[in-house]
């Protein structure tokens, strides 16, 4: 079954076409890589999934249900969950306080006036948990501004886990980051979606073909092949517009 | 023509009159803005400074095109050492103490002013030639107010001119639109801002001398055309000299015309537009940038 | 334990100087010390905004002034009008206005926020000017009653003795400012911080926006009218210059920002220091706006963080040397 599908998605910025015709289709529990050069649309793709903006044109469903144009806040309550490219945590909030954040949003607590967040026992218990199973229990207390790269890049991941999703949407987890850095991030991330439907954009294709199950091809705002792994390693239109450029 | 074609051309050149002021004002508000991401509360503390100093050198000399040359330059070197030795050094910290500090500099200002001249009003003589009226077409008319609107045509010929002819105002003209940008070019920053901040007070100064003898100098005597400016700044967009000059000429009318028509409803229909502009276009009718 | 103990021992020795303080320093200081009080609460309602939440209001002295005029107004025109629903009043009038400007607040931040905060400030200002058959102008109203503390049968207190509504006025401002605090310790008040650090997180969290911006604009809104409506019985009068303009809506800015935006208790401890500042002032000179921008000016370039901000740091700098000695 389908957990989420795009289709007929188009969008413009004020008449610059960056998503054309896109018909994307996520299995529940499969791994799926996005790839493509850069400006193939892939992070507008994500926005427009993930209600950062509405599409021009086109459907989006997920879990069956069509949810086209849907704030954010609406995505994540039905259990959608998102990463960023650029690491956006509570720069000034430690390690624990948003991790909790997320926790927060899993329980639906949100307009609580009436006890003390620290003294929640349970979300306190559920956090350091968090914490512990993504290493980063030693920098509980820490600004997130104060964490190094790598770290944060983790937090960054593990916000969007957090809430518990159903479908979670990684935007390049490993950018910027050294071999050593990326090899734990693959790590994490591989234990962290277990059970789990993952889309992922990602540019190292180590990465992607490590991780993924299934492989969607970007070019130019259209989507120009997808499939398993092996079948786009030898696709030729793949290799004409992308991969001929990398190294496989 | 009749009386009272006679009077709505009259009131309609009054407005122009204030429309120009204000477009003064304003446009260093918005020039300063724009390139700084400063929004100046102690922009108007400069018309006023000015006007003294105006009321000072008149004192001295008797000579008022002598204090129109002076007071504004005055003003501007203000600006200049408050850019330099005060505002840019907290730079660093953010666009919220920048403000903060214009909050502190205005209150200054306006104490330092009580301090020096005392609080009453001052009146201030209009030069020979310019106290009289001109009649056109059985119409009479204040010279002293053409004079304004001619005044402030020129100093518009000599802004555009720089901003538009030399490399200051390409400079200006590029940092408006994309700060970085002028960083990356290698051009000296601090310097520019300082420049652009002493130009932005000098017109703020042109407008206090010219306005002095229509309001007479006293501590009050920018409060009125110091929320208007913002009003212009903030409905015109933050950072666009086109948006500045039509809403400046347009606030200009509404007071002139509000003020006679509906004298209670001017004020608050005023900050009304200003409230109703910013809540759907949060950047202004010409404004671009987030 | 030691802690809870040792915060108990503060809370009855706060207590008890608060107790005493009227009999200790004598009427005038009584006085000074309600107004520090009430500008205290009012300067926390503004750094729920600026502090926690991350914008800046540039206009606060409506919610001040709107809950100030509805209780003048209240128990101007209604006769025997009790105490506490005067108090209420305040505050619900300014929750309302939070409650009405919502819509369009919380589609801003940065300098926007700022302006639409001035302009509405302003509008308000000049509506109170110009309608004077309601706000009586430039006059404000005043002289209208002030009612007594009343439980039927049990107690009736005389507000008009000063030492009585200085007990009032603390009492109840302490209860608000305990609410407050309590209020940034709840997950929702994590919230609002998270908004300050990141509002697009907090959308991509599945935490409502919009309604997060708006509930905290209420509570600061309805706390700041409760500021002015004790302000109100303080005063016995009302105007526009003293409860409307800009330079009300400037004071606790300067507050907060004196003593530290980072911290709950800053604004508390800036309207502390601005009272003492003005009274040695008065003694000296009259420019108490002179000294004012001064102390702004200094604070910006040399304090950024505040006193309280000072003070955290110097003890981090202490407990360090410490450690390393």
């Amino acid at each position: 079954m389908n957990i989420l599908e795009t289709e007929g998605l188009y969008h413009d910025f004020t008449g610059l076409l960056v998503l054309f015709d896109v018909n994307l289709e996520v299995k529940e529990g499969e791994r799926h890589a996005i790839i493509g050069p850069n400006g193939a649309g892939k992070t507008t793709l994500f926005n427009v999934i993930t209600g950062t903006y509405s599409p021009s044109r086109g459907r989006v469903t997920f879990k069956g249900k069509e949810v086209t144009g849907w704030k954010p806040h609406k995505l994540t309550r039905v259990g959608m969950g998102r990463s960023f490219q650029i690491t956006s945590t509570f720069s000034r909030l430690t390690t624990f306080q948003n991790i909790r954040m997320g926790i927060l949003s899993k329980r639906r607590i949100r307009f609580n006036l009436f006890r003390k967040v620290d003294k929640m026992q349970n979300i306190t218990e559920e956090t350091d948990d968090v914490l512990k199973r993504i290493n980063l229990d030693g920098e509980r207390n820490l600004p997130a501004s104060m964490l190094s790269y790598g770290k944060h890049r983790s937090l960054e991941i593990s916000m969007a886990l957090a809430t518990d999703p159903d479908l979670v949407m990684l935007d390049e987890p490993t950018a910027g980051m050294s071999r050593d850095e990326t090899h734990n991030a693959v790590e994490l991330i591989r234990r962290l979606t277990e059970g789990k439907t993952m889309v992922i954009i990602e540019h190292d294709m180590d990465v992607v073909f490590s991780l993924a199950d299934r492989i969607t091809v970007l070019h130019l705002g259209r989507i120009v092949a997808s499939g398993p792994p092996g079948e786009i390693r030898e696709n030729q239109t793949v290799k004409d517009a992308y991969l001929g450029e990398v190294e496989v | 023509m009749s009386p009272t074609t006679a009077m709505y051309v009259a009131q309609a050149i009054h407005g122009l009159a204030y429309g120009m002021l204000l477009f003064l004002v304003a446009s260093g508000l918005t020039i300063i803005f724009g390139m700084m991401g400063i929004l100046n509360l102690a922009h108007a503390s400069f018309f006023m400074l000015s006007g003294y100093f105006c009321y000072t050198i008149i004192t001295l000399t008797g000579d008022f095109w002598l204090a129109l040359l002076i007071a504004p330059v005055g003003a501007g070197i203000c600006g200049l050492l408050v850019e330099r030795f005060l505002l840019r050094k907290v730079h660093v910290q953010g666009h919220l103490a920048e403000l903060l500090l214009t909050v502190g500099l205005m209150l200054v200002i306006l104490e330092v002013v009580k301090a020096g001249w005392g609080t009453e009003s001052m009146m201030i003589k209009m030069p020979n030639g310019l106290d009289g009226l001109i009649s056109v077409a059985n119409m009479t008319y204040p010279v002293y107010r053409l004079f304004v609107i001619g005044l402030s045509l020129v100093v518009l010929g000599i802004m555009a001119l720089i901003l538009y002819k030399t490399r200051l105002g390409m400079i200006v003209r590029a940092a408006v639109s994309d700060a970085d940008m002028v960083s990356a070019l290698g051009i000296n920053t601090p310097l520019v801002f300082m420049v652009v901040f002493g130009f932005g007070t000098w017109l703020a100064g042109v407008a206090g001398v010219v306005a002095a003898p229509l309001l007479t100098v006293f501590p009050g005597m920018a409060d009125q055309i110091g929320m208007d400016a913002f009003v212009v700044v903030v409905v015109g967009g933050f950072g666009s000299l086109i948006g500045a000059f039509v809403v400046a000429l347009f606030l200009g009318e509404l007071n002139a015309y509000g003020i006679q028509f509906i004298p209670r409803l001017a004020p608050v229909l005023m900050f009304a537009f200003m409230a109703i502009v910013l809540a759907f276009k949060p950047m202004g009718f010409f404004g671009e940038r987030e | 334990m030691r802690n809870n103990l040792s915060r108990w021992i503060y809370w009855v020795v706060g207590l008890v100087i608060l107790a005493i303080y009227p009999q200790v320093v004598g009427i005038y200081y009584t006085n000074v010390f309600v107004g520090f009080a009430i500008f205290a609460l009012y300067a926390v309602t503004l750094n729920l905004l600026l502090g926690y939440m991350g914008v800046l209001s540039f206009g606060h002295a409506m919610f001040f002034g709107v809950g100030a005029y509805s209780t003048a107004l209240a128990l101007t025109h209604i006769q025997g009008f009790p105490l506490l629903p005067a108090l209420l009043v305040g505050g619900l009038a300014g929750a309302m206005l939070a409650l009405i400007l919502s819509p369009l607040l919380v589609r801003v931040s940065g300098t926007a926020f700022a302006m639409l905060t001035l302009a509405f400030g302003q509008l308000i200002f000049v509506l109170a000017l110009k309608y004077r058959e309601v706000t009586g102008g430039e006059d404000g109203v005043g002289g209208y009653p002030t009612p007594s503390f009343n439980i039927p049968g049990v107690v009736s207190i005389d507000m008009t003795d000063q030492i009585n509504f200085y007990y009032f006025a603390v009492a109840v401002i302490i209860v608000c400012l305990w609410v407050l605090w309590f209020y940034t310790k709840t997950p929702f008040g994590s919230l609002v911080v998270g908004v300050r650090d990141n509002a697009m997180r907090i959308d991509y969290l599945g935490f409502k926006l919009s309604h997060t911006k708006a509930v905290n604009l209420i509570v600061s809104g309805c706390f700041a009218g409760i500021a002015g409506a004790i302000y109100a019985l303080f005063q016995n009068l009302v105007s526009t210059l003293g409860v409307l303009d800009i330079g009300t809506s400037f004071a606790p800015i300067l507050m907060a920002y004196i003593g530290g935006l980072g911290s709950f208790f800053g604004p508390i401890v800036g309207s502390g220091i601005l009272h003492l500042l003005e009274d040695v002032t008065f003694r000296i000179t009259e420019q108490i706006e002179l000294v004012n921008g001064l102390v702004f000016i200094l604070v910006v370039l040399y304090a950024p963080m505040g006193i309280v901000g000072l003070l955290r740091q110097a003890k981090a700098k202490w407990f360090h040397k410490e450690k390393v000695s």
